[in-house]
């Protein structure tokens, strides 16, 4: 059984709101766990839905990832930018993934969250980027510091609750710093001490 | 003081997401507007969701099909969520085969004359004003355009068709293929359409990193001021949805 963080549950409870923009620190070898330590709160106890954008890794993977440390995937709409970049990617046997050609597809990566957000009115929404670094590889810094900022606002005015995960030494600064203006909340998990 | 009332004409509401914000409220009522695009731009399913939005509020709305058969038109907009075959059952929207007009009016010839123009413009406001039409697309004018002889004939034929349809209170959205919409701006593809409409709507595709990412730009618009930005568009089952074009990404590599 692995146990998640139960820090990020609590801050979450204390500190999130409807609009809120989570800038999420993570560490190379903790990123799963703390993402799914932020998705089990927001699907169990505050029963939203939401748009999960896979940068870093194929949605396959990291459906299969949450359904290993339990927690269920299936309220969540997967939009996959990695796995068109190689043949054969897009042949997934789950329902709630979609494609878009490339990460720097920014504009289609945008719209295709606002379309899958519009089906939910049900409950509240969220949407996670994972990650920021993994955008820096294909964006131009001044685009996608560009792009967050668009990406933020545009979510925080539709109270969908936005998580904004990057590892930092990974990240371009000058869209660290972006980020730290322009996020509300932080949930640094960024230096992994090791005992 | 009192603020000085400032006029504005009528709009109709186009329905497609994004874009009405962009024409600051809709076009205004009466308007005939080029909708000019690369092929695979999405012309096509833009013009379709601009008459299914008006034919839903019960308006009467035709469509004109010159480039395909109207049965493989209404095959291929079928896959969309916001196409419903109904509205064409109920009468709604009626598409018609530009072929089969012509050949109901004896023109056979492969290039018109002025009085196969008169013809055309007649029929098409015939049907506009017997059916009761407030929505119109004729996809594409550029195919009819292929067989007028001249450039001052095109310029007739617009100007006739645009006139006729104004004073019927019909808003029409005319398709125009273009080859490129790059830096050489040509927005129609024979260069007189633009300047006899009253609107011109862009679709094309940047190149970014050898990725097609479709937009959608505002060139023209009488009677309404409007966004002339560049926003970029996607084909959703819902239809076309809009979202401004990044500033650092919107010109091709």
């Amino acid at each position: 059984m692995i146990e998640l963080d139960p820090g990020v549950a609590q801050q979450l409870a204390e500190e999130a709101t409807p609009s809120s923009a989570i800038q999420v620190r993570v560490g190379t070898s903790n990123s799963e766990l703390i993402i799914a330590s932020i998705l089990q709160p927001l699907i169990q106890g505050f029963e939203m839905r939401g748009v999960y954008i896979c940068a870093s890794r194929s949605a396959t993977e990291i459906i299969q990832t949450l359904e290993r440390i339990g927690v269920d995937p299936s309220g969540i709409q997967f939009i996959d930018t990695v796995s068109s970049g190689f043949i054969g990617g897009t042949e997934v046997p789950y329902p709630n993934i979609r494609f878009v050609d490339s990460p720097i597809m920014l504009e289609s990566i945008m719209l295709q969250t606002l379309y899958h957000l519009g089906e939910n009115t049900d409950t509240g929404n969220f949407v996670i980027v994972d990650s920021v670094n993994a955008l820096s590889i294909y964006n131009e810094k001044r685009m996608l510091a560009e792009y967050l900022h668009t990406f933020i606002n545009t979510f925080r005015a539709r109270e969908v609750l936005t998580v904004i995960v990057n590892v930092p030494d990974q990240t371009p600064p000058g869209v660290l710093a972006n980020l730290d203006l322009y996020c509300t909340d932080l949930i640094d998990r960024g230096q992994v001490v090791i005992h | 003081m009192m603020p000085t009332p400032v006029y504005e004409r009528d709009r109709c509401v186009t329905g497609i997401a994004g874009l009405d914000e962009i024409l600051r409220g809709g076009i205004p009522y009466g308007s005939t507007v080029l909708v000019a695009g690369t092929c695979g731009s999405g012309k096509t399913t833009m013009c379709m969701e601009f008459l299914v939005n008006g034919a839903e509020n019960g308006e009467a709305c035709a469509h004109f099909s010159a480039t395909e058969p109207s049965v493989k038109l209404l095959e291929n907009v079928r896959q969309f969520d916001f196409f419903d075959m109904r509205l064409v059952d109920r009468g709604l929207i009626n598409v018609f085969d530009m072929d089969v007009l012509f050949s109901w009016l004896g023109m056979t010839k492969s290039t018109f004359e002025l009085s196969d123009i008169d013809a055309m413009v007649k029929a098409i406001t015939d049907i506009v004003n017997t059916i009761g039409v407030t929505r119109l697309v004729i996809d594409s004018v550029t195919t009819l355009c292929y067989k007028i002889p001249s450039e001052q004939l095109i310029r007739d034929f617009l100007f006739k068709l645009g006139k006729a349809l104004s004073t019927l209170g019909c808003t029409a959205l005319l398709v125009s293929e273009i080859t490129s919409s790059g830096a050489k701006a040509y927005w129609s593809s024979f260069g007189v359409e633009e300047a006899i409409l009253d609107g011109i709507i862009v679709l094309g595709d940047v190149e970014r990193m050898g990725h097609l990412l479709r937009f959608i730009q505002v060139v023209k618009m009488r009677g309404a001021s409007h966004a002339r930005a560049k926003y970029a568009l996607e084909l959703t089952p819902k239809g076309v949805m809009l979202t401004p074009m990044l500033k650092w990404g919107a010109v091709n590599d």
